[in-house]
């Protein structure tokens, strides 16, 4: 493993691939924030920044170290060197493994570099905010009880009954998350939250309230969250923070053992409405900017982590070029199959050929979660605490799971694929 | 008594195309031995099963019949792998190493220490004649040079089998004799060295026993010695031994 470490870091560092991305990384930061334009306040001027310049570091790091990886087995069969390597007693997946070290090493090298650059120009950044959703049940558990009552309601259409449970299911569930809570002019409507989150301080909220025919209108009322309250004027269709300010004659909200509710009181005059599950957060103050970027610069490093694996699995098996291009097809596909997935209509009124292409996006999106659903830019640019929990699954498979069984299966290969070279 | 240094028997492969509909005959049943201390000389014309059975010795490749042994165990097991050194037809190294990392990888690869991997790549460097351009990389090598570093890379892990694959191949005169006066050496020294080689000439110099291949098959093979002993033109015994085998007029 050592020796195959070092052989690959020198290929890196001699062929000037880290000079390469140290220089584009400081070119990034030199001269891409020209270019960055913002609403005009600081967050939204520190928001497009990280988009813009730790982003596009972040893409090209990862599309080199991609590229690289998928020459690392394919180039040596090319030039005859790997039957040089499978007949030494080394064992293939020691060297594989020193192989996608030195990747790693890379790749660590140039976020290292690029988040330093971050954290200088962001020193003034403020703290990073934790995300608090309702505590509603989970959208399955609710789909399946509207699924129960459906089935026993004699009115139920003959098509649903009929209809396979899991596309049922399915169909409930997005229909359960993107279900809206209707608050009419002059009254009032509670969300429960953890209770513990009444004696965070700097609590607030953030909410997207919408219209019935989604145009922007004015709206106003108060929020009301465990004897502190917030008055908010605003438009809908836009998501605001409201911080949450103490009050001597708040309503305390109804309390349970575990849950606190969120009131919302419409004063304005319009009717507006907001998907709980997705439009309403309560955001308490988590660690500095430096931490966050820390974290997320891990959360980087493992999806290089699992780029670079699946790079050599597939230099392993194919030609580079065939490699190459199997993997940005690949990468295309897990970022596009989440969306598939949820944007995809009614799935009960789907052709056979149409619920075969779900199927595989679905099973894309299960294989893939822990990347697609890593956004460290996002977070990193909306304010949102990379959560330890998180990067810790997202480190666990990215960095050891998959990989491990990636490079294993690419060893394999190695000790077989000669055959090809030499038949 | 110990199990011969290479076994090969009733050895067969037949290259396959991607329906599997076979393609080529490549070695169509050899059987041959090479004892401790052989330099066993495969030889042949192109197309032979020279190389093809040299890769199926070295587990490169899988037989489609037969069974080959080294030291008794299959090619492909750790145990055979750490007690062989392989220099192929030509010299494929990186072309971003110096000629002393070259070898210190390729100890590295065969699992010998730090402190072991830098003592023996030092004797190497200097056995082959590299002193001077040790810590130069490689990719400036001119072909002798290369062949060299490879030849040291080898013979790194001190191999108690050496297989060498055309180890003269684009080599000039002087680079022939060395490759010669080494191979020479290290058989000296009670190392089993299994070579192939289009150069009969040199062949007869260095080879204790050699199989002459053709389509696949051995068609002859002895002693060296015996073959010049029987030949009327003693400095071309192995080339007219060679010719006649194959019966060429």
């Amino acid at each position: 493993m050592k020796a195959s470490f070092i052989l690959a870091w020198r290929a890196l560092v001699r062929s000037h691939v880290l000079t390469l991305l140290l220089v584009a990384t400081a070119l990034a930061h030199a001269f891409l924030p020209a270019l960055v334009r913002s609403d005009g306040t600081s967050a939204g001027w520190r928001e497009m920044f990280v988009r813009a310049v730790p982003g596009a570091a972040y893409v090209f790091i990862a599309v080199t170290i991609l590229a690289c990886a998928c020459g690392f087995f394919a180039q040596e069969r090319e030039r005859f060197r790997l039957s040089l390597t499978v007949v030494r007693p080394a064992s293939a997946f020691g060297v594989a493994l020193g192989k996608w070290l030195a990747l790693c090493a890379v790749a660590a090298v140039a976020l290292v570099f690029s988040a330093a650059i971050t954290a200088f120009r962001l020193s003034d950044a403020p703290r990073c905010l934790h995300h608090h959703s309702p505590a509603l049940p989970p959208a399955a558990e609710c789909a399946r009880s509207a699924l129960a009552a459906y089935l026993a309601d004699p009115k139920t259409p003959e098509a649903v009954r009929r209809a396979p449970r899991a596309a049922v299911l399915s169909l409930l569930t997005n229909k359960e998350l993107d279900r809206y809570d209707v608050v009419r002019s002059g009254e009032s409507f509670a969300w429960p939250f953890d209770a513990s989150l009444a004696s965070e301080p700097g609590l607030a909220v953030r909410a997207r309230f919408a219209t019935q025919f989604e145009v922007r209108s004015p709206f106003a009322g108060e929020f009301a969250f465990g004897g502190r309250t917030a008055p908010v004027a605003h438009s809908t269709q836009s998501s605001i923070d409201v911080p949450l300010a103490a009050a001597t004659n708040a309503p305390a909200g109804q309390a349970s053992s575990a849950t606190l509710d969120l009131v919302f009181k419409n004063t304005g005059r319009e009717i507006v409405m907001l998907r709980p599950r997705r439009d309403l957060e309560l955001l308490t103050p988590a660690d500095a900017f430096c931490w966050n970027l820390a974290r997320a610069t891990l959360q980087m490093l493992s999806t290089m982590a699992i780029l670079a694996a699946f790079g050599m699995f597939l230099s392993a098996a194919v030609s580079r070029p065939v490699a190459l291009f199997t993997a940005i097809v690949a990468v295309i596909v897990t970022m596009m199959a989440p969306s598939v997935v949820a944007q995809f209509p009614d799935e009960m009124n789907t052709k056979f050929t149409e619920r075969f292409g779900l199927a595989i996006s679905r099973a894309i999106c299960t294989v893939t979660s822990t990347v697609s659903e890593s956004e460290p830019i996002s977070d990193l640019a909306t304010d949102t605490c990379i959560e330890w929990l998180a990067l810790a699954r997202s480190i666990a498979v990215n960095v050891f799971a998959l990989p491990a069984a990636l490079l294993a299966a690419s060893a394999f290969i190695v000790r077989r694929k000669p055959l090809a070279e030499n038949s | 008594m110990s199990a011969p240094v290479i076994e090969i028997s009733g050895l067969r492969k037949t290259f396959r195309d991607f329906w599997f509909r076979p393609v080529a005959e490549a070695v169509n049943g050899i059987d041959l031995v090479v004892e401790k201390g052989d330099v066993f000389g495969l030889l042949g014309p192109n197309g032979s099963g020279k190389s093809t059975t040299i890769k199926m010795v070295l587990g490169l490749l899988a037989p489609t019949g037969g069974s080959v042994k080294i030291f008794g165990l299959p090619p492909r097991s750790r145990a055979a792998r750490a007690r062989l050194g392989y220099l192929p037809e030509l010299s494929y190294l990186h072309p971003f190493l110096t000629a002393r990392e070259t070898v210190m990888y390729y100890a590295g690869l065969s699992d010998l220490d730090r402190r072991t991997a830098k003592a023996r790549t030092a004797e190497l460097i200097e056995q082959v004649g590299l002193a001077e351009n040790a810590n130069r990389p490689v990719g400036g090598f001119s072909k002798g040079m290369a062949r060299r570093v490879a030849f040291a890379s080898a013979l790194v892990s001190r191999p108690e089998l050496l297989i060498l694959d055309e180890p003269t191949s684009g080599l000039d005169p002087i680079g022939t004799r060395e490759v010669k006066e080494l191979i020479r050496r290290l058989a000296a020294d009670g190392l089993t060295i299994l070579v192939t080689s289009h150069q009969l000439f040199d062949m007869q110099d260095v080879c204790s026993r050699v199989a002459i291949l053709s389509h696949g098959k051995v068609v002859g093979s002895g002693r060296v010695e015996d073959i010049v002993a029987a030949a009327a033109d003693k400095r071309h015994a192995l080339e007219d031994y060679f010719v006649e085998r194959l019966g060429i007029q």
